[in-house]
């Protein structure tokens, strides 16, 4: 059984079919990149994922389980995360409360802890904190834990962003865009970070434009056009694919 | 030791030293009561409005509703004080959850209607519902309160019950300000659509902090309704929410301690502009604009609203 | 006969009606461009319509002229009431800063007005004659028929405004899509100002028809002003002329029947309770359309 199935998942604004029944797979412990032109749907699919957008015709399964019409919070309560294209950490909080909440749906306290059994509330955040802290230890932001996190460097704060998705221990992480504005350093990093959470189970499902990486990162790619998938396969195959050149292309003429 | 236990700890001492330290003076014992009010109302409202970005504009109603049902409970029913005390945090809590959970998906600036909707309709009730609540006079001759064989009658003893009041607020506020559940209050604040994705239930948390902030707003009308022996519907028209909401802005949104500079300052300044009173909404409205544009975080506030 | 009767009170609603749609479009026109409450919305257009009162009574001013010196007074508070107090906070990150903000200056402008005019219900003389015709075979008064007439030229003037004057359609594309307007060239901040100024003018209007109609001013108009302007507008739709019409003559016309048919102390009661209802049934209103957030 694979771990995220898409049966036929269509979305219509107005007018406007931005995604066009999208059927795919998504197995345990893949990384798999998603890549098109700008305005190709990528976007839009990953709100359907993520439960922001309702579809209008499909289905999505999450583990067998037909999560479609879960709102956003239950389906994080699953074992989905994500980060998002124009960076949405909380700013004006600290770095660890960021995490904290990120980690919401894993912390069993209650209100009859907070209020009856005080002691066992504060347990039960006490190690919230320290599992979280080891988060950012892996990407070495451990000594930023309590600045603001708008006081972070760009590229920090996606890292920020990354760890925040998984302070909830998904099993499917979906990254948007994770590499914008990342200098070739941080996208080598990152990359490189990507692959020591695939090898801990996280399977991984990435929306790029930087073709460097998500060809070497990704073991396979979708590849969007016009809200329809266009190409499935390889990264050796979808880059030498004319085809799939001719779509860009199309966009580079236009731009 | 204990930081924190260090801070209660003087706090207490401090707390119970006061009223000598004003030689029991009733004048500053009465303003140092309505400070104690208008505290444990502001950190209910701050709750909603500082921490979880809600703006209310009828937290004068749920004060109203816990004043008018201890009024009612104590002298058409013959209630003590605790029961009715209790009886009021409950219904307001209760009547907040009524309130909050249609409009738990509305839009911030429809909410903030809806609640000023709601605080003018228990204004438009409380006038014109004389057989129940006494019309625009109102309900007199609250009796004493008595707690544990203690009478309260003296501007000391009730500064006493307020404090007593006040602490069981903050303390209750804290424990779950410093939870996941404060968190989720901020992040739902912050950034409503990333919270959910975090997995918040953003609705249900929104029903949550509006019903426990109301839950306080009762506690205090509770006791208003013993302190004042009557109750009227002047008491709750939409200023005084205007007012707490001026209180919470000047002390700080989105930090509990920041209540307490904010609800003294502008207390001691309403004081200090009696002689001028029929300049007490512009005063109020001047402040409001002016702390917003110059200093929105308040004098503690969280850093959040930092310009 | 009780047909003529409500033939009178329809007309009447129906003046009522237009008279709340001159008020509620410069609200309306704010909060579709800026998505700012306005609080301060009906205190401003009242202190114009007092304004006009002073001016008529105590220093017997031509009415027209009177009515003009007002209306301007009205445009330019509120314009200030813009600069002043709003204008810095356009950006704010959390949006109820600026609703305070408005609150704030509504209590400013509230306390003002109170410390010249008291809070009485003052005699505002009345400016149309007080003849009745004839239409349709039923006598009913001229008054309401040309305060009726007046009000929809306003609003049929202010509507062509926007369509053919160059900054009626500035406005309009301010109103649709800020970001655009201004690369392309718009002066956002000039075009804010004269929103603000033509809803002030339009308020006032509002308000010394409805004084005149019904011969009273007083402070307390100025709140009552700020929620039928927020009501009608949440039921007619936001963003939306059409829908300021609907949403005014659905408001006036059910309040007048209701305080005719049922009574009028509970003329506050039921405005509230429309609101209530339409934010909690059909917040985008008639003719309002959802809104997407930005992702």
């Amino acid at each position: 059984m694979a771990l995220l199935e898409t049966q036929q998942v269509t979305k219509t604004f107005g007018g406007v079919t931005a995604v066009k029944s999208i059927s795919l797979k998504v197995d345990h412990g893949e990384i798999v990149g998603m890549i098109g032109p700008n305005g190709s749907g990528k976007s839009s699919f990953i709100n359907l994922l993520s439960g922001i957008y309702k579809p209008d015709i499909g289905r999505i399964l999450f583990e067998g389980e037909d999560i479609t019409n879960y709102p956003s919070h239950a389906i994080t309560g699953k074992g989905i995360s994500r980060t998002f294209q124009n960076l949405r950490v909380f700013s004006n909080i600290s770095v660890l409360d960021n995490l904290l909440i990120g980690r919401h749906c894993r912390i069993k306290n209650s209100l009859f802890n907070v209020y009856l059994n005080p002691l066992a509330s504060k347990k039960i955040e006490k190690e919230s904190e320290a599992s979280v802290t080891s988060l950012l230890e892996m990407v070495d932001l451990s000594d930023r834990i309590n600045d603001f996190a708008r006081n972070l460097s760009y590229g920090s704060q996606r890292l920020l962003e990354i760890c925040r998705a998984l302070a909830s221990e998904p099993k499917l992480l979906l990254l948007d865009e994770p590499c914008a504005g990342m200098n070739p350093a941080e996208v080598e990093s990152l990359s490189t970070f990507l692959k020591g959470l695939q090898k801990s189970g996280t399977t991984i499902f990435i929306i790029e434009h930087n073709m460097k990486f998500i060809m070497s990162i990704a073991e396979r790619i979708i590849v969007l056009n016009a809200g329809e998938k266009f190409r499935e396969g390889i990264p050796q195959v979808i880059q030498s694919d004319k085809q799939v050149q001719k779509i860009y292309l199309g966009e580079e003429e236009e731009g | 030791m204990n930081k924190r236990l260090v801070a209660y700890s003087a706090t207490l001492i401090a707390a119970i030293g006061l009223p000598f330290a004003l030689s029991n003076d009733p004048y500053l014992l009465a303003i140092t009561n309505f400070i104690i009010i208008y505290s444990i109302l502001c950190l209910g409202l701050n709750l909603i409005l500082g921490y979880s970005g809600l703006l209310s504009l009828g937290h004068a109603a749920f004060y109203g509703i816990g004043a008018y049902a201890t009024a009612i409970l104590m002298t058409k029913h013959g209630f003590g004080f605790l029961p009715s005390l209790v009886i009021s945090g409950l219904l307001a809590l209760l009547l907040g959850f009524v309130l909050g959970l249609p409009t738990r998906k509305v839009r911030g600036d429809y909410f903030c209607l809806l609640t000023l909707a709601f605080g003018e309709i228990f204004r438009l009730v409380t006038q014109a519902w004389i057989g129940f609540t006494g019309g625009a006079m109102g309900i007199v001759g609250i009796p004493i309160p008595t707690v544990f064989g203690w009478e309260i009658k003296s501007e000391v003893d009730f500064y006493f019950l307020g404090i007593a009041l006040l602490g069981f607020t903050y303390v209750t506020l804290k424990m779950l300000i410093e939870s996941k559940f404060g968190r989720a209050f901020i992040a739902i604040r912050e950034d409503e659509l990333a919270a959910s994705v975090m997995g918040i239930n953003a609705p249900i948390y929104k029903i949550l902090t509006f019903s426990i902030g109301s839950f306080y707003a009762g506690l205090a009308g509770s006791y208003l309704a013993v302190y004042q022996t009557t109750v009227t519907p002047s008491n709750f028209r939409l200023e005084e929410s205007c007012l707490m909401i001026i209180m919470v802005i000047v002390g700080g949104m989105g930090r509990l301690e920041a209540t307490f500079p904010g609800v003294a300052m502008m207390a001691i300044a309403i004081e200090l502009f009696r002689p001028i009173a029929e300049y007490r909404l512009l005063l109020i409205g001047a402040i409001m604009i002016l702390v917003l544009l110059f200093r929105p975080q308040g004098f503690l506030g969280a850093s959040a609203f930092k310009d | 006969m009780p047909t003529s009767m409500f033939f009178d009170v329809l007309i009447v609603g129906i003046m009522v009606g237009a008279i709340y749609t001159l008020v509620t479009i410069g609200y309306s026109m704010v909060y579709g461009m800026l998505k700012l409450m306005n609080f301060a919305h009906g205190d401003v257009y009242i202190f114009g319509t007092l304004l006009c009162y002073t001016l008529l009574t105590k220093y017997q001013l031509n009415p027209l002229l009177a009515i003009l010196l007002a209306a301007l007074s009205g445009g330019t508070l509120a314009s200030l009431v813009e600069f002043f107090a709003y204008r810095r906070l356009r950006a704010a990150q959390h949006r109820m800063i600026s609703m305070i903000t408005a609150l704030g200056a509504a209590y400013v402008i509230q306390n003002n007005s109170e410390r010249t005019w008291s809070s009485q219900v003052l005699p505002f003389p009345s400016l149309f004659p007080a003849h009745q015709v004839y239409v349709f075979g039923h006598e009913v008064s001229v008054a309401p028929l040309i305060t009726l007439t007046v009000a929809v030229l306003f609003i049929i003037v202010f509507n062509l405004f926007l369509k053919r004057h160059k900054i009626g359609k500035a406005i309009l594309c301010v109103s649709q899509d800020m970001p655009t307007s201004s690369l392309m060239g718009i002066p956002i901040n000039k075009i804010i100002t004269v929103v603000y100024f033509l809803g002030g003018v339009l308020g006032v209007i509002g308000g010394i028809l409805y004084s005149t109609s019904y011969n009273a001013i007083s402070l307390g108009m100025g709140f009552r002003g700020t929620i039928v302007a927020f009501t009608a507008a949440v039921i007619g739709g936001i963003g939306s002329m059409s829908g300021t019409l609907i949403g005014g003559m659905i408001l006036g016309i059910t309040e007048n029947l209701v305080s005719v048919y049922i009574s009028s102390s509970y003329r506050d009661s039921i405005t509230f309770l429309i609101l209530i209802i339409i934010l909690l049934f059909k917040p985008t209103g008639i003719m309002g359309s959802v809104e997407k957030d930005k992702l």
